[in-house]
């Protein structure tokens, strides 16, 4: 890595203990990152339009897209993977990276099933429900605190660490649930009650919400973090100012791995069934959320809301698609396509 | 500054709408028909694919449009409710699996979209009508044939059999193991000595047969739950020069230089059963839904399978073979 | 454009997010001279040399090379001109040797296949020498220290044939021997025909070896002078527009009772070091450029295997192992490196300035920002430090800010004992004043400061004694009525007889 040159005089207001009267040293620098913040929030605008533009119409005329039902699909549709990116923020703030969270979800999945189904510990419905997803929350945020043990002690870089946990975790689902999956049924038993409730499209939108919200509130106006955001911008520093940068490290990926498991539980009960092979691929889909969001995966610099409007992006590009019967295979390609073109335009930074 | 957001708003919106441009076709439409599969890789969806385009495609007056899933659950349930709010007239199912599907069928019927599911069934009857082959049927049928032989070849009923299963919990693969076993329950001296999953595959059934020759000695026939599957048992066999010893039983019956029937006149498969689409019946109950208001189908149709032999395989391939 | 000149630059404007870096501004360079582009930070010098140098690109603007109007879009199109630039944060490749960073893409070897490392080497080993490096050609180049890196930077400068090379603060980190090594060089290069543009803030070294002398401020060109013809305090007034303060004498604010007493420190680089150090004294270290000066800071930090010695803090003996455990025991360290080591360079003014105690501005587990703005504005008072906002990140600051940035953040940690390593390098005059009265302020209220310096005079203004140290060891701790240039130098360089290192008996 080279070391950079920095440009000691970037900005020519020579903003020191020296006021010289001049006519040009205007103060433009708050709306600069206004404009920034907003860049995201545009491009999501931006994408709502087009989608309006393009959608069919249904018999009485109407913009099917716009249709409330419409939307709220969109959101249940992306709410599993949200949940994942909003935690995948974090750690990408800390210029790390957790590849392991699909296979957390699929762990996550097998274990509440067999939890509900297997199970019959004498707690009442509630509590059994209770109980199950509480296992399944707990081995997430269980494999996510080894996660972040493993990179800050034994300092090993991220990216092979939660490579290995993706790879382990699923042989350790497949193994618990013998690689089969476990249905949960319709009737009036308790699995079937889990997934009832669950799966319910406000509960699924809602705990979406809750968390960015929570993660939004943490990331803006906690100590921690603020101390995610240092770790990420200059470690070294961090470690000259005596911030905790292994307890920060140890957290983000537990709450990866926690909320990972969240989006598994709904998963199981939206899908009806714990599958070991759920799942698959979700990280990079989760990443791309993140990236498009304007989140900067050298850390440091980042933002929950735009981890929400990056998902949301994707969202709506891939049911403006579906609803004009695109192939799914051209909508894998205009997918890639737009995801480029909007990591370009956030990267290209107008400061040199 | 201002040109860059502006930028990408512009190219966006052309490659969408060259996207969306590809797939929209001329004239007015009056039914739209929208059909669910779960995935195109399999040579069996692809040829169901291929008669639903051929029969739909008769009439003038209907839009027929395919989805694929790619095996993948929750990408079916979100272009079931794509399609939902698309109001079709008529909407085809062909689920992935059991469970999930099931919920978002039922938003279908609720949403007042008649619904044909197809093939494979779901956990609550959340359709108006199901098409599907009586797979227990085959999975005895086949049992017979297999109990026929081994008595033919020994002289009584003995044998020692590989059963290749599809993925787990789909109906079709526990009907035609349940099936097979009825008949085989009833003759103590025919043992099935391995059970493989191989989830419908040919590359896993490969595998899964290697390690299953490995472990046993002798082996007398392999019942395969589909076609491709048992191909890849026997090319297991081949590779350790043990094809000749047993004989190779499958399901689907396609036509066509890589299907089933091919594959039993040329002495690969013993027999196989022609597992029909279901979309012709699918085409023809959801034509007359379409255009008679006051047709009530079926809640069930079944519809039965042809076995194939030595005897019968070339006269079928001329019969099943279409142009796709 | 006359006969003897090499480079002109006119109408040069430059503009970042609609503030003017340049206006107008223009420059010329004889060939065979020396030329000074001075100004305050902020006044557009460091800009104009990247320009020239085709580092950055001008809104608008000529530039003229021998008669001839050119068009320098990269740093290749100068490179080929014969432009080469010396960055005063270097761009060098850390993970290679000193030889390879000479060699990388250097346009005098294109089309050669080089392997063979002697013959790289030796290629290379008569620059080395001409710009006065000691340096083995197989070093890595991040063992080196700062000063070092910069030699090799002019040794590849040098290998590109250059006829025109800009020197961005040259000698901000250089010391004694080194400088007047620079400044031997310097002149071989002006006797050689080659022209060298000095940016610098260093008004005497500038009267020593330059021959004319350009003022920038806000942008645009003030004037220039023959260095003969003009003095320093025409020069100060025409860069800040107004005439210097006078220097206020320095008292001390030492008290008598002992804070720190460090006994026979050792590590890997430093042997035996042993000080005492009072409440609200300031104590300088000087030394050479690898005396272990910095290495002595990371030390008592935490961030170094101590061999032995032992660490007092009030009488009590500590072991320190990590910078968090010295921050718990009353230390401050503002690191050499300010942006490598000291600051999050994309977070804001307010964040950087309340990292190190951030957890004092939470109600409820919430940070309340009312609470920190006004601790921030508080101490920023007392740093003379007006930001733009205090949303701005720091990036964005000039250099002299972003120090205060960091020194605002120790301030608000309140530590017993601060360790500040160089703090004024690259940083312009009324901003290093304002830093030497924060050091003083903070001295009479009870903080007890080390300084390490490269600059005498700002350690014999400033300082209550000085240490110093050579190649590892101390080799004397002079009290302030014994301190003079001539002193440290001669026990700097090892050419006086070591003093008794213990400190006097007070």
């Amino acid at each position: 890595m080279k070391t950079k040159v920095v440009n000691t005089e970037p900005s020519p207001p020579a903003v020191g203990a020296t006021p010289v009267p001049s006519s040009h040293r205007v103060n433009r620098v708050p709306a600069r990152r206004i404009l920034e913040r907003f860049q995201a929030l545009a491009a999501l605008v931006g994408i709502i339009l087009i989608a309006v533009a393009l959608s069919p119409r249904a018999a009485d005329g109407s913009n099917i897209f716009l249709e409330a039902g419409n939307l709220t699909d969109i959101l249940r549709q992306v709410s599993v993977v949200g949940i994942i990116a909003v935690a995948m923020t974090f750690v990408i703030l800390t210029a790390g990276i957790d590849l392991s969270v699909g296979s957390i979800l699929a762990l996550s999945t097998s274990v509440v099933a067999m939890a509900l189904t297997r199970w019959s510990p004498p707690l009442g419905d509630t509590g059994r429900i209770a109980l199950a997803i509480g296992v399944a929350l707990a081995a997430g945020a269980g494999v996510g605190a080894v996660n972040g043990a493993v990179v800050s002690v034994a300092k090993i870089q991220p990216f092979i660490v939660t490579l290995a946990t993706m790879i382990g975790v699923r042989g350790l689902a497949k193994w618990l649930t013998d690689n089969a999956n476990i249905d949960i049924g319709f009737g009036q038993d308790v699995p079937a009650v889990f997934a009832a409730v669950i799966s319910r499209k406000a509960v699924v939108i809602g705990s979406l919400l809750v968390m960015a919200a929570v993660f939004w509130l943490v990331l803006d106006r906690t100590v921690f973090g603020r101390y995610v955001r240092a770790v990420g911008d200059n470690e070294r520093a961090a470690r000259y100012t005596g911030l905790p940068i292994g307890r920060v490290k140890i957290w983000v990926y537990t709450l990866s791995g926690l909320l990972s498991a969240l989006a598994g539980v709904i998963y199981a009960a939206e899908n009806h069934q714990g599958n070991p092979n759920a799942g698959i691929a979700y990280e990079l889909d989760a990443i791309a959320a993140v990236v498009i969001g304007g989140t900067s995966l050298m850390g440091g610099k980042g933002s929950v809301s735009g981890t929400v409007v990056g998902t949301l992006i994707l969202g709506i590009l891939t049911n403006i698609l579906r609803l004009n019967n695109v192939d799914s295979n051209v909508e894998m390609m205009v997918k890639a396509v737009i995801i480029l073109l909007a990591v370009t335009v956030m990267s290209r930074r107008p400061s040199e | 500054m201002s040109r860059r957001p502006f930028l990408w708003f512009l190219s966006t919106q052309l490659v969408l709408f060259a996207a969306c441009h590809t797939a929209s076709t001329g004239g007015k439409k009056q039914f739209f028909v929208a059909f669910s599969q779960c995935n195109n890789a399999e040579p069996y969806r692809a040829a169901q694919n291929a008669l639903a385009t051929k029969l739909w495609g008769r009439y003038r007056d209907v839009k027929l449009a395919i989805s694929d899933a790619q095996q993948d659950d929750n990408k079916q349930i979100a272009q079931i409710e794509t399609f939902i709010r698309q109001k079709p007239d008529l909407l085809i199912v062909a689920p992935n699996e059991r469970a999930p599907l099931t919920a978002v069928m039922s938003e279908a019927i609720r949403a007042d979209i008649p619904v044909i599911c197809l093939e494979r069934d779901i956990l609550e009857p959340n359709y108006t009508t199901f098409i599907s082959a009586d797979n227990r049927d085959i999975g005895r049928r086949a049992g017979q044939f297999i109990v026929d032989y081994l008595s033919k070849k020994y002289g009584r009923p003995r044998g020692d059999i590989v059963q290749i299963r599809g993925l787990l919990g789909v109906e079709a693969e526990i009907a035609r193991n349940d099936g097979a076993r009825d008949v085989f329950a009833r003759y103590p001296d025919i043992k099935i000595v391995n059970d493989a999953v191989a989830d419908w595959i040919q590359a896993k059934a490969k595998d899964r047969m290697t390690e299953a020759l490995r472990a046993n000695p002798h082996i007398d026939v392999v019942y395969a739950h589909n076609d491709p599957m048992a191909i890849g048992a026997y090319l297991a066999a081949h590779d350790l020069g043990r094809e000749k010893e047993m004989i190779f039983v499958g399901v689907d019956g396609l036509g066509g230089p890589n299907g089933g029937i091919k594959k039993v006149m040329d002495g690969i498969l013993a027999a196989t059963f022609v597992y029909p689409l279901c979309v012709d019946k699918a085409v023809e109950v959801g034509n007359r839904m379409l255009r008679e208001p006051n047709f009530k189908p079926d809640k069930i149709y079944t519809l039965h399978s042809t076995m194939i032999t030595s005897l019968n395989a070339a006269e079928a391939y001329k019969e099943l073979t279409f142009d796709n | 454009m006359t006969a003897t000149e090499l480079l002109r630059v006119a109408n040069v404007t430059k503009r970042y997010d609609g503030v003017y870096a340049l206006q107008d501004a223009h420059f010329s360079v004889d060939k065979g001279e020396v030329h000074a582009l001075v100004g305050e930070n902020g006044a557009g010098k460091s800009t104009l040399a990247r320009i020239i140098a085709g580092a950055t690109r001008a809104d608008r603007g000529q530039i003229f090379f021998n008669g001839e109007q050119v068009s320098i879009l990269n740093p290749l199109d100068a490179q080929r001109l014969g432009i080469s630039i010396i960055f005063q944060e270097l761009d060098l490749f850390p993970h290679l040797t000193v030889a390879e960073n000479i060699v990388i893409g250097n346009l005098k070897l294109e089309g050669r296949a080089f392997v063979n490392r002697k013959h790289v080497n030796s290629w290379c080993r008569p620059f080395l020498e001409q710009a006065g490096s000691v340096n083995d050609p197989d070093a890595m180049l991040r063992d080196l220290p700062i000063a070092h890196m910069q030699l090799v930077a002019i040794a590849r400068a040098l290998s590109l044939e250059a006829r025109l090379i800009l020197m961005d603060e040259p000698t901000s980190s250089l010391f004694g021997d080194a400088v007047e090594r620079l400044f031997t060089t310097v002149t071989r290069l002006k006797q050689s025909g080659v022209s060298v543009v000095f940016v610098s803030h260093k008004l005497k070294e500038i009267f020593r070896i330059c021959d004319r002398i350009t003022v920038l401020r806000d942008g645009s060109t003030i004037g220039t002078r023959d260095t003969s013809a003009t003095s320093t305090n025409e020069i100060v007034t025409m860069m800040a527009g107004r005439p210097l303060k006078g220097r206020p004498t320095k008292k001390s604010a030492a008290s008598n009772d002992v804070l720190l007493a460090v006994s026979k420190l050792t590590t890997g680089k430093i042997q035996d070091i042993s000080f005492d150090l009072r409440r609200g004294e300031v104590l300088g270290i000087a030394g050479l450029v690898g005396a272990g000066r910095s290495e002595l800071g990371a030390a008592l930090f935490g961030l170094r295997r101590l061999i032995s010695g032992v660490v007092r803090l009030n009488g009590r003996a500590v072991r320190i192992t990590s910078p968090t455990e010295a921050i718990g025991a009353g230390l401050g360290m503002l690191p050499e490196d300010r942006k490598l080591q000291g600051l999050m360079i994309q977070m804001s003014v307010l964040e950087n300035s309340t990292m190190a105690v951030l957890p004092r501005y939470q109600s409820w587990g919430l940070l309340n920002r009312q609470r920190e703005l006004g601790a921030m504005e508080a101490v920023h008072r007392r740093t003379a430090l007006k930001a733009a906002s205090p949303d701005v990140a720091v990036s964005r600051l000039s250099g002299g800010n972003q120090q205060k940035v960091l020194l605002a953040k120790w301030l608000l940690a309140e530590p017993a004992v601060l360790f500040l390593d160089d703090p004024t390098r690259g940083i312009d005059v009324a901003a290093k004043e304002d830093i030497y009265e924060i050091i003083g302020a903070a001295a009479s209220q009870g903080m007890s400061i080390i300084f390490v310096s490269s600059e005498l005079p700002e350690l014999l203004r400033c300082c209550d004694r000085i240490m110093v140290m050579h190649e590892g060891r101390s080799v004397g701790i002079l009290d302030g009525a014994l301190a003079t240039q001539e002193a440290v130098l001669a026990l700097a360089t090892a050419t006086a007889q070591p003093l008794e290192t213990r400190p006097r008996p007070v």
